[in-house]
């Protein structure tokens, strides 16, 4: 019993981990420009199948198919800031989320069509076993995946803590009105932090989809809903706050599987949604009161 | 017209199908301090937002130093030498003093450390809290940082909108005090105030406005003070 409760939490860290670099991409996005992107998710679908068609025809490396996706993913990421979010700058956060959502399945048809079937295999990111100590098992995947998602938030914190660029994103974050007072190139760093996102979600892919050895067009709603659901549970925008809310996400997923069973992992996950839906404004208004 | 750094001609701002400036006309002479009375709702903040380039004008035109800048982006307009320390001061909250004076260098490309070591020497209480966030700032000491922020972006021509709104009187003795170093140090100053006794002591000309219109214009003396106050709180048709 105790050993399956250490065993979940393992699991649930790994799984926390990738929650965290999805999520850290999409609070970004919505600290910045204020707008929830519905096609953040099926932009790094597109980056991972960009680079599982290069897999399938040309063959590649690991390291190539990682660039694959994260570019991919950014140039995907450039086409849904200039449709859906630059053109919006000041108006409705409900056009550009509707606009999000009809790219979404533009890039999911854009997908289907370069590969029809539902499933593709995607190379594996380490061919051995899990490594087992004490009793316990961890697979490498998840070790990789945390050393990223630590790497990926020391990287993020120093690019926003110790750079111009990153100065001119905080302002935004605070006050957009005053970040265009103070001079700052509101467009371009919009884009940057859009570009800075989409990388980290297309590291985020990768590492997921090479985990699990496959892709599926159900990664881009997968990785959408959850962003959305750690950035919720962190107390919408902060960053630190999304990476609590994707280990937790993580956490709860893990724990519940085990008693209720694998079927219910993503009920869990939008059982957690609702739940926030309902208590959420109030939740929300009380953080940011 | 060579000593006209500002030129506003003809200037309409709408909010929707309301009119906030109705064709409003004025000039901001080189190393003056202009000032802009009137009471609340009469156009005087949608009259700054819309010469920094955060409105868009529905016609008329905004000239600074001879070049027009009417369809410039609010950077552009900060790159060429125009800064605005807005209404309620606007700092960023979650951001410490220092890197706010750093945002609003945003635009330089040098070094600007001895500006910051400059501006901390005008405003000892800013560098006693440069690591601080701005939002745990007094209210005064977020207004002087908000001065500071734009003089970071080493404006010709400083605009202000109501930098003594909500102070106490002690802090807005020094505000004026500030205006008036800006000004010799050779800043031009196009201020807005809703205290026509302080801001007449310290300007050389100004305007009142009223419901989008600039009504009455001249040095101070022109008008008795206590009409122009009249005027400046209430309105004139009142
Ligand atoms: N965001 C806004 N939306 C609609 N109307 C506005 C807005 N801001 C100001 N107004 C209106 O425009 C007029 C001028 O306002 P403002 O420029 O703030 O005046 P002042 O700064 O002189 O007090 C007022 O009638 C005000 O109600
Ligand atoms: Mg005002």
């Amino acid at each position: 019993m105790l050993a399956d409760l250490v065993q979940n939490t393992l699991d649930g860290l790994a799984a926390g981990a990738s929650y965290a670099l999805l999520a850290v991409g999409f609070t970004l996005v919505f600290g910045v420009l204020r707008r929830v992107n519905l096609s953040y998710g099926p932009a790094i679908m597109l980056g991972c199948y960009a680079a599982t068609f290069v897999h399938l025809h040309y063959g590649a490396g690991l390291l190539a198919l990682a660039a694959i996706c994260v570019l991919a993913s950014v140039a995907a990421g450039a086409y849904v800031e200039r449709l859906c979010f630059a053109p919006h700058g000041k108006g409705s956060a409900i056009a550009a989320m509707v606009a999000s959502f009809a790219l979404w399945m533009q890039l999911e048809e854009v997908a289907m069509l370069a590969l029809p079937r539902h499933l593709y295999p995607f190379p594996p990111l380490y061919e051995g076993g899990p490594l087992a100590f004490a009793g316990f098992t961890v697979r490498v995947e998840a070790l990789v995946m945390l050393a990223a998602a630590v790497t990926v938030c020391a990287l993020l914190w120093g690019i926003l803590y110790r750079t111009r660029f990153g100065v001119a994103a905080r302002a935004m974050i605070d006050s957009p009105v005053a970040a265009e007072l103070a001079g700052i190139n509101v467009p371009r760093i919009s884009m940057g932090v859009f570009a800075l996102a989409s990388a980290i979600g297309g590291l985020a892919g990768f590492l997921i989809s090479a985990s699990v050895e496959q892709v599926t067009p159900m990664l881009g709603m997968w990785s959408t809903l959850k962003g959305l659901l750690a950035m919720m549970l962190g107390g919408l925008g902060s960053l630190p706050g999304a990476v609590i809310g994707a280990l937790v996400l993580g956490l709860v997923e893990a724990h519940s599987q085990w008693f209720l069973g694998p079927q219910l992992r993503d009920f869990i996950a939008f059982l957690l949604l609702f739940i926030l839906l309902a208590v959420g404004p109030r939740w929300i208004r009380s953080r940011h009161g | 017209m060579s000593d006209t750094l500002l030129e506003v001609r003809d200037l309409v701002t709408a909010y929707g199908k309301i009119e906030a400036l109705k064709g409003v006309s004025l000039q901001v002479k080189q190393g003056s301090i202009t000032c802009l009375l009137g009471p609340n709702g009469a156009g005087k903040t949608t009259l700054m937002m819309t010469i920094a380039g955060i409105l868009r004008a529905r016609s008329g035109t905004v000239a600074f130093a001879g070049r027009e800048m009417t369809s410039l982006r609010p950077h552009a307009i900060v790159a060429s030498g125009v800064a605005l320390v807005p209404e309620n001061r606007l700092v960023f909250p979650a951001m410490t003093v220092l890197d706010n004076l750093r945002a609003g260098a945003y635009q330089r490309r040098d070094d600007f450390a001895p500006d910051i070591e400059k501006l901390f020497q005008r405003f000892p209480r800013l560098k006693e809290r440069s690591a601080q966030l701005a939002g745990t700032l007094s209210g005064g000491e977020q207004q002087m940082l908000a001065v500071a922020r734009a003089l970071m972006s080493r404006p010709k021509l400083l605009l202000m909108d109501e930098p003594s709104l909500g102070l106490a009187p002690l802090v807005v003795e020094e505000i004026f005090r500030i205006i008036t170093e800006l000004h010799r140090d050779g800043t031009t100053i196009f201020l807005v105030e809703q205290n026509a006794h302080m801001a007449l002591k310290v300007a050389q000309h100004f305007y009142l406005m009223e419901q989008g219109k600039v009504t009455f214009s001249g040095d101070p003396g022109s008008l008795a003070e206590d009409e122009v106050i009249k005027r400046a709180y209430l309105g004139s048709a009142k």
